[in-house]
This record gives C-alpha cells, sequence and structure tokens, in this order.
C-alpha cells in the first residue's frame, strides 16, 4: 500500500491513471459496438496487424498513430480482396494475414539496436511513460469516435441486428460496416502507447462482454462498459505500482478480474428469462 | 547458388533447427488441413496465446516448458468447451476474452522477473537456433503421436468437418471428436512454441495449409502440399536469415524470417491463382459450402 501512496504523490503516475481511465472508458464504449457485430476475431488481427505500422513508424520517427492506421487499413483491403475469391473462408485469411504482419514487425525491430526494449513497449505498453501529447491525443481521438458512434447509434445498432432490413430502409451496410471498423482501428492505435498491441484487445472486448452479463439493454451496456474500463485502468495500475508488475498485463488482467466476478455475482442475483446473445448456429456456431 | 542454400547448415545448431523445423512442417501442415476444414483458425489464435502463461510460469520457477505449456493450454480448451455451452456467452468474445486474459497474465508473470525485456521477446519469438538434441525428440514424440491419432480418427473428422448433422445422425459423438482436434491442436502449438514463441507459431498451422487450398482441393493431395511448402519455406527462411546476418549484417531474426518466407509463398501462391483464373476466365471457385460466420467477416 506504501508503494501506492508514493507513486501517487509522482506526477508521472498520475498522469498514466489519467491515461489509463481515458482508454478504458473510451475502448469500452467502443468495444460495445465489437461484440454487437461479433467482431472479436477481427479485433485479435487488428491488434498483430498494426504491429509493423507502428515499427516502422518507429524506426522512421514519424507519428506511430498514423503508422499503425496505414498498416490497419492495408490489412483490412488484404483481407477483403483475398477473401473476394471466395475459396478459403475468412478466419483462415485474416489467420494468414495476422501471422505475416506480425512477423514483418518483428522483423523491423529486430533490425535495430535495442530491439527488445522497444518489441515489448509496441507489445505491453509503456504507460508510465505517456507525455502530455498522448494523453492529448487520447481525447481527441476518443472524444471524435464517441461523437461520430452516437451520432450514428440508431442506424449502427438497426445495421448491426437487422442488415437486410437496413439495406431496405436505404442505409448501405457496408458503410456502417466501415464505420465501426474504422472507429475500432482508430481507438486500438490509441491505445497501443499505454497498454500495448496485445492487450489493447482485453480492453476492446473484456469490459463489454462484462457489462453484457448485467444487463440486456444497450445503453446501460455501454455505460457500464465504460465504467468496467475504466475502473480496470485504476485497478490495474494501482496493482502495477503496489506489486511492481507490467502496468498494461495488469490492466488487462484486471478486466478478466471484472468479468469473473460479475459472472459470479450474476450467475447467483440476476435472473435468467431471456437469452442475451442471438442463438447460434449449435454445430458450427461454436467451431466459427 | 548450390553453396548458398546448402553453406549455412554445415554447423550443428543450423542443421537441428532444420530438422526441428521440418518435424513442425509435417506436423503443422497435416494438423493445419483439419483446421482449414473446420474453420478452427481463431482457436488456434486462442491457444497460441493461451499456452503463453504456462511458459511463463514454468519459465519463473525452472521448470520444463513443455510441461508448462501443456498445463495452461488445457486449462484454456476446458474453458472454452465449458464456456461456449453457456448460450449467454457469445463463443467469439470468450475466445477474445481468453486471449487476453491469459496473455495479460503471462505478461504480469514474466514481469516479476528480472530481465523482463529480453525474457519476454526469448518467449514470444522462440529460439529456434538453440533447439537441442531433447526438444527434437520431443517435437518428433509429439508429431507421431498428434499423426497417429489424425489417421485413426480421418473419416469421422472429414465427415464432422463437411456434415455436422449427418455425423450425428450417424451416432459419432461431435463433442468428443472435436475435443480430440482442439487437444491436437494444442499439442501442435506446444511443440513449435519453443522454437517460434507464442505469436508466430499460429502461422505454422493456418498458412501452409491455405497455401495448399489454393493449389489442390482433394484432402490427401492438400496435405502433402502443406507439408511440402512448409518444409520448404522453414528451409529457405534458415537460409536467408543466416546469409543476411552473417554476410550482410541484416540482423535478421530466424523464427520471424521463416513466418515471412511463408507469408510471401502464400501471397505469391494467392496472386498467380488469380492471373491463372483471370488467363482462363472460366469460375475455378468451389462454392463456399455453409454460410460464412459473421464474426470472421471484416
Amino acid at each position: 500500500m506504501r508503494n501506492l501512496v508514493e507513486s501517487l504523490q509522482s506526477p508521472l503516475f498520475r498522469r498514466a491513471l489519467l491515461e489509463a481511465v481515458l482508454i478504458g472508458s473510451i475502448a469500452g464504449t467502443v468495444g460495445v459496438h465489437v461484440v454487437l457485430r461479433k467482431l472479436p476475431f477481427f479485433v485479435v488481427a487488428m491488434s498483430h496487424a498494426t504491429f509493423p505500422g507502428v515499427a516502422i513508424a518507429s524506426a522512421l520517427g514519424v507519428s506511430l498513430f498514423v503508422g499503425g492506421t496505414i498498416a490497419g487499413l492495408a490489412v483490412v483491403v488484404a483481407v477483403l480482396v483475398l477473401g473476394a475469391s471466395k475459396v478459403l473462408d475468412d478466419a483462415s485469411i485474416i489467420g494468414v494475414v495476422l501471422a505475416g504482419s506480425f512477423a514483418l514487425g518483428v522483423l523491423v525491430v529486430s533490425a535495430q539496436p535495442g530491439s527488445s526494449k522497444d518489441l515489448t513497449a509496441f507489445l505491453v505498453g509503456s504507460i508510465l511513460t505517456v507525455t502530455p501529447a498522448d494523453i492529448a491525443l487520447t481525447v481527441i481521438v476518443g472524444g471524435t469516435v464517441l461523437l461520430v458512434l452516437s451520432a450514428l447509434h440508431k442506424e449502427l445498432v438497426l445495421g448491426a441486428f437487422d442488415r437486410v432490413g437496413a439495406a431496405a430502409l436505404g442505409y448501405r451496410p457496408w458503410v456502417l460496416d466501415a464505420v465501426v471498423l474504422v472507429a475500432v482501428t482508430v481507438t486500438m492505435v490509441t491505445a497501443i502507447p499505454a497498454v500495448g498491441a496485445l492487450l489493447a484487445v482485453a480492453l476492446l472486448t473484456v469490459p463489454a462482454l462484462t457489462a453484457r452479463l448485467w444487463t440486456d439493454r444497450l445503453g446501460p451496456t455501454q455505460a457500464i462498459a465504460a465504467l468496467v474500463g475504466g475502473l480496470s485502468g485504476v485497478l490495474g495500475l494501482s496493482a502495477s505500482a503496489v506489486w511492481s508488475v507490467a502496468a498494461g498485463g495488469a490492466i488487462a488482467l484486471a478486466t478478466g478480474v471484472c468479468f469473473v466476478v460479475s459472472l459470479a455475482v450474476t450467475s447467483l442475483t440476476v435472473s435468467r428469462r431471456m437469452p442475451r446473445t442471438a442463438p447460434r448456429d449449435r454445430v458450427g456456431g461454436a467451431a466459427a | 547458388m548450390w553453396d548458398l542454400l546448402v553453406e549455412p547448415f554445415s554447423t550443428d545448431y543450423m542443421r537441428r533447427a532444420l530438422v526441428e523445423l521440418v518435424l513442425l512442417g509435417v506436423l503443422g501442415g497435416v494438423v493445419g488441413v483439419y483446421v482449414l476444414l473446420r474453420r478452427l483458425a481463431f482457436i488456434t489464435e486462442v491457444v497460441q496465446h493461451a499456452v503463453f502463461p504456462g511458459i511463463a510460469v514454468a519459465f519463473v520457477v525452472g521448470q520444463s516448458l513443455l510441461a508448462g505449456a501443456l498445463a495452461s493450454g488445457a486449462l484454456a480448451v476446458a474453458l472454452l468447451a465449458v464456456g461456449s455451452r453457456r448460450r449467454q456467452i457469445d463463443a467469439d468474445a470468450l475466445m477474445a476474452l481468453l486471449i487476453a486474459t491469459f496473455f495479460a497474465f503471462g505478461v504480469v508473470v514474466v514481469s516479476r522477473g528480472t530481465g523482463f525485456q529480453s525474457d519476454l521477446t526469448a518467449l514470444l519469438f522462440g529460439r529456434i537456433l538453440s533447439v537441442d538434441q531433447r526438444e527434437l525428440i520431443d517435437t518428433a514424440v509429439v508429431a507421431v503421436v498428434c499423426l497417429l491419432v489424425l489417421a485413426a480418427l480421418h473419416k469421422e473428422l472429414v465427415l464432422r468437418a463437411f456434415d455436422p448433422i449427418g455425423a450425428e445422425a450417424a451416432g459419432y459423438p461431435i463433442a468428443a471428436l472435436d475435443l480430440v482436434l482442439n487437444l491436437v491442436v494444442m499439442l501442435t502449438i506446444v511443440a513449435a512454441v519453443r522454437a517460434l514463441g507464442t505469436v508466430l507459431v499460429v502461422a505454422f498451422v493456418v498458412t501452409p495449409a491455405a497455401t495448399a487450398r489454393l493449389l489442390v482441393r482433394r484432402i490427401g493431395p492438400m496435405m502433402v502440399v502443406a507439408v511440402a511448402f512448409a518444409g520448404l519455406c522453414g528451409w529457405l527462411g534458415l537460409v536467408v536469415s543466416y546469409q543476411g546476418s552473417v554476410h550482410h549484417g541484416w540482423r535478421l531474426a530466424s523464427g520471424a524470417t521463416v513466418v515471412m518466407c511463408l507469408t510471401v509463398g502464400f501471397v505469391l501462391v494467392a496472386a498467380g491463382r488469380a492471373v491463372v483464373h483471370v488467363v482462363r476466365s472460366r469460375p475455378v471457385a468451389a462454392p463456399s459450402r455453409e454460410p460464412r460466420p459473421a464474426a470472421a467477416r471484416p
């Protein structure tokens, strides 16, 4: 506990705390759309796909955010082009592309001196070294993403639940898809300096999944997800100060703890009258 | 030219690395075809992250990495089996949750030790060049066991992949078949993880089979092509990383170079196939057999 009190006096730690809460609540809210559209595999793929972009940007000394976003969008295009022939299923193509782009990132990083330190920072983040500029970027990007998502909320939800209906009403479903994919990619890239590429997955999926355990309604789900994301940031960062473990890992693990606790509490208290997710094809669904 | 391709293997450690990659190529190529048929690429990704905390704990307490990887991999497969029975939890979301939390736990464990950064790098990206005799034997044993199991259950696994309802109606235990295949995938990952590391190992399972599928349509030939492709890329990758590092000072990490060879090979085959497709200008694509899962659609 004394470690924690000491840490709180350091401006670096307070800055990290602010960044963790911001990232956690933004990613938590965006994550609701990820779970709604069943995009978790896309998020995992994106976490690997943005990595070479971030690595190359760091080697060239340009903005990590721009590099990661370009690489992420390039991978989206690659998956769409390779998927057009329909010989391979999307999951296999994403698997091939994500492993390949990750290997490319490793090659770029390992070609430079001091590589293992940089590599660690990309993979698990280094939230204690965030700068005021990083925080400003988080606020601007996060604010824009949340603004776009809330402006298009009705259309996005319609598109997620009833694609055919949305198309019949004159919306273009692929535009709505693209909005969500871009929002997820941008949020992911913003989170990389703080929690790293691999652990951003946790913030973009687990808080939303946790919130789904508590309520079936969309508005409360987003509020709870933002809360869980922010809380995980505080808990993880505090744990990392007390036990001196990696902050990014501790934050991601905190989201998992929130999920397990929620699962235990809700299985005991909340009655289960309604299925919480759309029914899936029992045989094929679990394997997909 | 021949010297260029053979010269790197004059030393023992390079020969051992090549043997390890060929063994993993045989195993990964064959298992990958089943993964492709069943669309299990995401589960493979889950398992490769799930073995990480086991390896991390084993590394910190100085126990066998293989045992640690087996334990945490088995735990993840069990949680997946239990969790996907509950309708309230979406299977894809559960997998993302397992990936994130297992991986985070591993990172936290490794970060407790000294030398965090270099340890993490070694565990994540493997040390193919420091494979020893015992690890080769371990890999060979795992490969033989997995291939025997797959050979014995081949007919049932293929039936279950193409016609799950028919297989269930014919009285085959679907859940048991799924569990066996998941365990085989896990063993493959565990065998490959020390050499290739926890984030690159998925390439050895998914990429060769996907490349083979672009070239042939029958399952037997697909396995042969996948194995040959994996072995070839393992050899080329080692040659490139050796020649680059020794003669040109490029510092190419061997594991990542091998995976890059696999990916470049896949892209070349896909491009070649597209060209042939345009030239012949008649449909050669097989109709997709079932609606594609929404989650995998970006």
